[in-house]
């Protein structure tokens, strides 16, 4: 299986605080096409940080994120936009879409800032929304969807791009049970499906039972790194 | 590109109600600002008016001297050369006023005053600022007549009357003197006090002969047909005289001091208006920054999926300057038919403030003016400032850490 996403002793210290937080500790994984991995460990164990130095949001202080063979670490700001655009999707704990715009506007934005003809992406955003099971929201704004609908609007924007992967930061973290499960369920079909990868920062065992990878994150370094077969 | 400019205008609505509000504050302030400035266009169109109808006139033909130094030793020949240069404009001229004036001492018994004796011709003068209308007791002379007519100030002053003997003394053409008595055969009211306390009106052929002057003239009055080119119009006309000895004049070079008032005026009005401009800038101001401030994290998580900065400050300037459009757009609407209603039916004034404009040969009305240019400029200036405060947001857009907003 190719590889997606290398990390090479990676490293991150945040030293705008009183005290220098070493976030991220020499961590060096490389993550396949099509895995289903979550990021677990607790708070303040550098999930996020982790997420976000291989998301191009954040740089380390050390280390490389290959990813296409490419290095991000060295990439410029300007670079790094166009990068997360055509290659990275985000999946967001508090859903974060945009309240104005309607659940395929939503799920089309991506698209359209990535200029694709108008028709694949209004015909795309419509196929994952009907993935999603919100064939019926097309046209309905954030503010009308429960959590879990709003949520699987996301992650259907964070899929219909095709990108190389996805980033999930607690993803279930606000939902309830039902709508977590059901998340799952469809994270997982698409997983299967559009062969995307997924790499998810959780403490939520409901994730964690579903992961084929799970790695263990405790003060910034890797603690454990599984892998169970789930299907 | 366009869901750039939906995604801006569905942002303007999030919030309907600040949104209505910041719009009716440009709405305000603009027809604020469209209405004081109108005002003093009409304010400033009814005082040249006025000093153009009692005093300059557009144009003058004077002495190429006579301005910097407006004595007897520099009065005009009216005669062949002047002649045909009106003739030759009188396509492009209404009308003219023959005047010669000079300052003489007048008396009555052992009471003396300084004088300004005028030499006019009623009929033409009735055309400009109907001076004969003017004449409360006694008449205003006619061709052939040889009185005197004098502002009911001075005769006071000088406790005279119809039926009384003026006499007068002063300087005539090359420092002739000049001695006259003339028998008085009217008063008139003249309004404005310098005037009504000087003046003495002789038939203009008295005076040409009281001064020793010929058929020569201080001032021709000249009321153009088109008064938006006279400039033009005295340039013309200047070339087809010797300016050896004549010179055409705007009613703006003779009274600068005048212009300049209006100069000054027209500041302090600007300044009024920027005043509100710069308080209502500040609403916006504050209402842009509310937006941004509430939306960082929405701001880090657009950047963070990729949208490009770029992208994201357009937004936010179509968010503000939209603001702006919408209050000027609505200022337009709203102000056209304001101002007029204003033009129809201007607002008159009464008692003590009617006296005062009065005494300043003004009619006692709040006069309004309007021009296209008045709503263009403006709905510029408060494009300029909804600009300003836009290229503000671009900034913050761009001086955005991602991570900080989105965690915001």
């Amino acid at each position: 299986m190719k590889t997606v996403i290398k990390t090479q002793g990676l490293s991150k210290t945040y030293t705008n605080t009183a005290v220098p937080v070493e976030a991220l500790k020499d961590i060096s994984l490389e993550f396949k096409e099509g895995e289903f991995t979550a990021i677990v460990g607790p708070s303040g164990s550098g999930k996020t940080t982790f997420l976000n130095v291989i998301g191009g949001l954040d740089k380390p202080t050390k280390g490389n994120v290959i990813i296409d063979d490419v290095d991000i670490a060295s990439m410029k700001e300007s670079q790094l936009f166009d990068f997360r655009l055509k290659h990275i999707g985000f999946v967001f704990q508090a859903y974060n879409l945009i309240p104005v715009l309607t659940a395929t506007e939503n799920v089309s934005f991506i698209m359209l800032l990535q200029k694709r003809p108008k028709e694949e992406m209004n015909k795309r955003a419509k196929e994952m929304l009907e993935q999603v099971g919100l064939g019926d929201k097309l046209d309905v704004r954030p503010n009308k969807l429960s959590g879990g609908q709003q949520q699987r609007v996301a992650v259907a924007r964070a899929l219909a791009s095709r990108p190389d992967f996805v980033l999930a930061d607690e993803p279930t973290a606000n939902l309830d049970t039902e709508s977590a499960f059901n998340l799952l369920d469809i994270m997982a079909r698409l997983n299967r499906e559009e062969n995307i990868t997924l790499i998810f920062s959780t403490h939520d065992q409901r994730v964690i039972d579903r992961a084929r990878r799970v790695i263990k994150l405790v003060d910034g370094a890797v603690d454990k790194d599984e892998t169970f077969d789930r299907d | 590109m366009s869901i750039l400019f939906t995604f801006a205008w569905r942002n303007l609505w999030r919030n309907r109600r600040r949104t209505l509000i910041t719009v009716s504050s440009v709405l305000f302030t603009y027809l604020l600002a469209v209405a004081l400035l109108s005002f003093m266009g009409g304010f400033q169109q009814q005082m040249t008016e006025s000093l153009i109808r009692q005093e300059t006139g557009y144009l003058q033909i004077q002495d190429a001297l006579y301005l910097d130094e407006p004595s007897m030793d520099h009065i005009f020949d009216h005669g062949e050369e002047v002649s045909d240069v009106l003739e030759k404009f009188g396509d492009k001229i209404d009308f003219t006023v023959p005047r010669i004036r000079g300052f003489s001492l007048a008396a009555k018994g052992m009471t003396t005053r300084p004088a300004m004796v005028a030499g006019i011709v009623p009929e033409k003068e009735d055309k400009l600022r109907e001076i004969s209308s003017h004449v409360t007791k006694g008449k205003m002379f006619s061709p052939g007549d040889d009185f005197a007519v004098v502002a009911a100030g001075l005769a006071e002053l000088l406790d005279i009357s119809v039926g009384d003997t003026l006499v007068l003394i002063g300087q005539g053409f090359q420092a002739v003197s000049a001695t006259g008595k003339f028998p008085v055969g009217g008063i008139v009211e003249l309004n404005l006090p310098e005037p009504d306390n000087t003046k003495v009106y002789l038939p203009l052929e008295r005076a040409q002969w009281y001064f020793d002057a010929g058929n020569r003239l201080t001032n021709l009055l000249i009321m153009p047909h088109d008064t938006k080119r006279i400039s033009q119009l005295a340039t013309e006309m200047e070339e087809n005289l010797d300016r050896e000895w004549y010179a055409v004049r705007t009613w703006k070079e003779i009274v600068p001091d005048m212009v300049e008032l209006m100069e000054m005026q027209r500041l302090v009005y600007s300044l009024i208006t920027w005043v509100f401009y710069i308080i209502v800038g500040f609403g916006i101001f504050g209402t842009i920054l509310t937006m941004l401030y509430e939306r960082m994290r929405e701001f880090g998580i657009l950047l963070s999926l990729g949208m490009k900065r770029r992208q994201l400050a357009l937004v936010t300037l179509v968010e503000t300057v939209s603001i702006g459009l919408m209050g000027v757009a609505a200022g337009i609407v709203a102000g056209i038919p304001l101002i007029l209603i204003l033009i129809r039916f201007p607002i008159r004034f009464s008692g003590e403030m009617a006296a005062y404009m009065h005494d300043f040969g003004m009619e006692a009305v709040f006069t309004f003016s309007m021009s296209p240019g008045l709503f263009i400029n403006q709905g510029f200036i408060v494009f300029g400032i909804t600009l300003l405060i836009g290229v503000y947001s671009m900034r913050k857009i761009f001086a955005m850490n991602v991570l900080d907003a989105a965690r915001s």
